[in-house]
């Protein structure tokens, strides 16, 4: 192979800041995402959507639009075989609810009844315009409280009072608990909508094949194995006869985790056209109104604490905004209701919480699921809690956060720990003891919260593996073939190195293939934060897999013991002198050689470690490991316009290992930039169930002028489990955000802010009320 | 017949429009120059930026017609062969790429911004690139790419 890549050091890459394996194609405008694609005989796909937010259909008469010239394919419900769709269907299956196609109802305004596809743009939206949609109108409901009263619309037949998922955390008696508190408050917090607004839209390209009844299927996509599952049920295919190629991604956040109905039409409408490709892809718009959007939440808290500082009970009640449809509802009610488990030794907790259906566009996963709502309301009542009894927020809270190897109280099973670190780390950066209570008369003031995180949750499969296959080239040079779907994160990049330090050879050598599902091994997905620890581990088995076959060959030859043997630095070496044997080339040579005619290889399957969850309490363990932060924010309030400056950001960050460091910096500061949009502008404003600021002049995404500097602290706490120690940490930066910086205002102004984002006019309220009642 | 000459990383290209094409569609459509991004179509989120006689303007609110015999220069024609500009090194070594989809207009950005202004400061950098929407990296990689790219430029000998 090429000599540069073998004397390209890049060894032992494990704990360096490479570069991104796929960064040159980025950079130079190469890489192709699936916007980017063009197939002879394409044909441009659109979606007959509902102008109504809840309405049944009475006909669909698609005669008119079939004639227009132009027209390859018109499709309805009739073209479907009508079975249903979801997301956490194997916990949940009554939430899986969702036709590719409706047939008999639409539920909110843009809900999906047909599909055309034809030779361009402004042929396939006049052909939409030609379709007669007889709807008998119906009346909506639009806030989760209304639609949960007896009487509202029924949105679905199957469930009372529009509740779609009711999920309870059940633990200890907090009711008696709370009767031996020497402080119990209440309060009540409110977190808006919000959207993923990733940089590419939704977008895919369906084609079937005629002569093979297969279809493939180019999308960008954070799970495709996923989307062939889907397929496959729907259409009532095989799974070997569809492939599902993630292409090069430009975002996901969550709102690429499931199904839309363009990837069943895309196929279909390609079938129906004869094979030709059929690509549908979403304007900004379209995005904005059509995918998918973070579930409001009311969080009610009623807690109660002692005098030193001990929280003996929490309950309280989620009421989420579901919208049109279940999607991941039960998964982000449950990361609202149960991550409080990992940060505090609590013994006496009930939280009830409810995802209601209602006529506004369907609520999905968004990066952290439920646990950036949860984790301004929880946090800032902490705060709450800790000046109830007059002790600074930091102690409080190190009084009663998790700790390393233990067991909480609803059985999830604790190991590596680094939370307290965390907090000290943070506090310690960020001048807390100086700082807090100190500033007011400047209107400064610096605020904390911190959250922990699980890496891997058991979604819409009974496992949640992760497959890695190494094949080994005669020349030395290297294939690493993940299921795992890289959507910007840079996962590729990071399984490579594992694999490549693990085979102790140069990352230069390492090709990396990935989320093609027909050439790579299976994966569940990217969420969670679940790749680098779970498709990390089967990479790394992988690898160990290659070695040792690599070994044994060399163990024969040289009649040595094979378990006295390991390479490094690209030589075989036998670890009891730590003699040279041969070079890594050389043994591969061996392997290949005439006597011996081996091919290499590796194979790794991981699943995680991890208990059912009984969903009636919140009892289970539902993560391999858990990762651990504290954040800290300053800000200054002017209290003439109402407007927050951040001053500063503090995120120390447990990841076990920083598999590459500046990857790590990238996610959290990635993280951070989201947290300051959602705390500060990002608003996904619905007026009777319609999106009125769908583009991005008037919904704010944070710019360069947002960023106040940041500041990541990595803390390494090497977790048992994890491939060399490394844990998820894609998305808990986002969960203390809002928090830190509620509290942080708090502290600056003696101001509470309850309810999300923070806009000028909302802190000037406040600012009067205060004044009014001094 | 060809109706306008486009001139696109120092090549002409001989084009029959009907004058209401954006220069995004242009090049990404006619030309198939794909490395350009559009994000919105509405001048929001700087993905479709390409310089314009070494200025950056915004492809999709540019028509072609009105930047013909003009200088245009796309992602795709500034490195030079295997050789990255140093801008594009810089946001490589600096880490500041995620999903790559803003890139292209972020680095063209930031070359308008060195090329007229070749030390900018951290304030002047953060407002250069206010019209760029990244959605993944929170920009404190692509700011600090921004001023090692600076140094890599001052420091490159001088061409030939």
């Amino acid at each position: 192979m090429d000599q540069n890549k073998k004397e390209n050091i890049n060894l032992n890459p494990v704990g360096k800041s490479v570069p991104r394996i796929d960064g040159k194609g980025l950079v130079t405008g190469q890489t192709k995402f699936t916007y980017d694609m063009q197939l002879p005989n394409m044909l441009v796909g659109k979606m007959l959507r509902s102008p109504h937010p809840h309405a049944r259909i009475l006909n669909i008469d698609t005669s008119k639009a079939q004639k227009l010239p132009g027209v390859k394919a018109v499709i309805t419900a009739k073209d479907t075989h009508m079975i249903k769709f979801g997301s956490n269907e194997y916990f949940f299956p009554h939430t899986v609810d969702q036709l590719a196609l409706e047939d008999v109802k639409v539920r909110y305004i843009g809900d999906e009844l047909g599909a055309v596809a034809a030779v361009d743009e402004e042929t396939a939206l006049k052909a939409l315009e030609l379709i007669d949609v007889e709807y008998e109108v119906l009346p909506p409901v639009f806030d989760p409280l209304e639609a949960m009263k007896p009487g509202a619309p029924s949105i679905h037949d199957h469930c009372r009072n529009n509740i779609g998922v009711i999920l309870p955390v059940n633990m200890g008696n907090p009711d008696r608990a709370l009767k031996e508190a020497d402080y119990v408050r209440e309060d009540v917090f409110y977190s808006q909508s919000a959207a993923h607004a990733c940089m590419e839209t939704h977008v895919c390209i369906g084609q079937w094949e005629s002569f093979s009844n297969k279809i493939t299927l180019w999308i960008s996509h954070q799970a495709p194995f996923k989307v062939r599952e889907a397929l496959a049920k729907c259409l009532k295919m095989d799974l070997n006869d569809i492939r599902v190629i993630k292409m090069a991604s430009g975002g996901g956040f969550g709102g690429k985790l499931e199904m839309l109905p363009m990837d069943f039409s895309s196929c279909l409408l390609s079938k129906k056209a004869g094979g030709f490709p059929v690509k549908m892809c979403y304007n900004r718009e379209e995005e904005f109104c059509f995918s998918r959007r973070k579930h409001n939440m009311i969080y009610k808290l009623k807690s109660g604490v002692k005098k030193d500082g001990t929280i003996v009970a929490i309950t309280g009640e989620v009421i989420a905004d579901g919208g049109a449809y279940c999607s991941y509802g039960p998964t982000v009610l449950a990361a609202a209701t149960m991550r409080i488990f990992i940060v505090y030794k609590i013994q006496h907790i009930r939280i009830s919480g409810y995802r209601v259906y209602t006529n506004n566009p369907i609520s999905g996963a968004i990066r952290g699921f439920g646990g950036v709502q949860s984790g301004f309301s929880i946090e800032s009542h902490m705060d709450l809690l800790a000046e109830g009894i007059g002790m600074d927020p930091k102690d409080f809270r190190l009084k009663n956060i998790t700790e390393p190897n233990m067991i909480t109280a609803n059985k999830m099973i604790i190991s590596s720990n680094g939370l307290k670190e965390c907090i000290v780390k943070a506090a310690e950066a960020s001048d807390w003891d100086k700082k807090r209570g100190q500033c007011r008369h400047l209107a400064r003031g610096i605020g904390m919260a911190i959250a922990a995180d699980v890496m891997g949750s058991k979604m819409y499969k009974a496992h949640e593996s992760a497959g890695s296959i190494i094949k080994m080239e005669e020349d030395g040079s290297v294939y690493l073939f993940t299921g795992a779907a890289d959507t910007g994160q840079g996962s590729n990049t990071v399984l490579s190195q594992i694999a490549a330090h693990e085979l102790g050879i140069s990352f230069q050598r390492i090709r990396c293939k990935a989320a093609d599902t027909e050439i790579t091994p299976f994966d569940t997905g990217s969420f969670a934060s679940r790749v680098t620890f779970i498709s990390g581990n089967a990479t790394l088995l992988a690898a160990k897999d290659a070695k040792e076959q690599i070994l044994k060959v060399v163990s024969q030859e040289f009649k040595l013991d094979h378990d006295d043997l390991d390479i490094k630095a690209e030589k075989v070496i036998n670890k009891k002198n730590q003699s040279i044997i041969l070079s890594f080339d050389k043994a591969l040579d061996l392997c290949y050689s005439f006597n011996y005619g081996r091919q290499i290889i590796g194979r790794g399957s991981y699943n995680p470690t991890t208990t059912p969850i009984d969903f009636r309490t919140g009892e289970g363990n539902v993560s391999g490991s858990y990762s651990f932060e504290a954040q800290i924010a300053e800000v200054e309030v002017n209290t003439d316009t109402g407007a927050i400056k951040l001053l500063n950001l503090w995120d120390a960050h447990d990841v076990g290992k920083a598999i590459n460091p500046s990857s790590v910096e990238s996610q959290i500061e990635g993280s951070l930039a989201m947290g300051i949009g959602y705390t500060f502008f990002e608003d996904l404003d619905m007026k009777n169930g319609r999106v009125v600021n769908p583009n991005f002049a008037k919904y704010k995404i944070p710019r360069s002028v947002h960023m106040p500097p940041l500041h990541t602290i990595l803390i390494e706490t090497n977790d048992p489990h994890g491939p060399f120690g490394a844990k998820g940490m894609g998305e808990a930066a986002l969960l203390p955000t809002a928090a830190a910086i509620a509290n942080a205002i708090d502290d600056a102004a003696g101001i509470r802010l309850k309810e999300l984002p923070f806009t000028p006019e909302k802190v000037l309220k406040a600012l009067k009320e205060k004044n009014e009642n001094k | 017949m060809p109706n306008i000459t486009i001139s696109v990383n120092n090549q002409n290209y001989e084009l029959n429009l009907n004058g209401e094409e954006t220069l995004l569609e242009v090049l990404r459509e006619h030309l198939h120059l794909t490395g350009t991004k559009s994000a919105c179509h509405e001048a929001e989120c700087g993905a479709c930026t390409v310089l314009l006689n070494g200025k950056s303007v915004l492809a999709c609110i540019t028509l072609a017609c009105d930047v013909a015999g003009q200088d245009i220069t796309t992602i795709e024609g500034l490195a030079k062969g295997e050789d990255l500009h140093p801008i594009q090194d810089a946001f490589l070594e600096k880490g500041a790429v995620q999903c790559g989809f803003c890139m292209p207009g972020m680095i063209l950005a930031s070359k308008s911004l060195l090329d007229r202004n070749p030390e900018p400061s951290r304030e002047e950098i953060k407002t250069a690139l206010n019209g760029n929407i990244c959605r993944c990296a929170g920009y404190t990689k692509i700011f600090e790419a921004v001023e090692h790219a600076a140094k890599k430029i001052k420091n490159q000998p001088p061409q030939q």
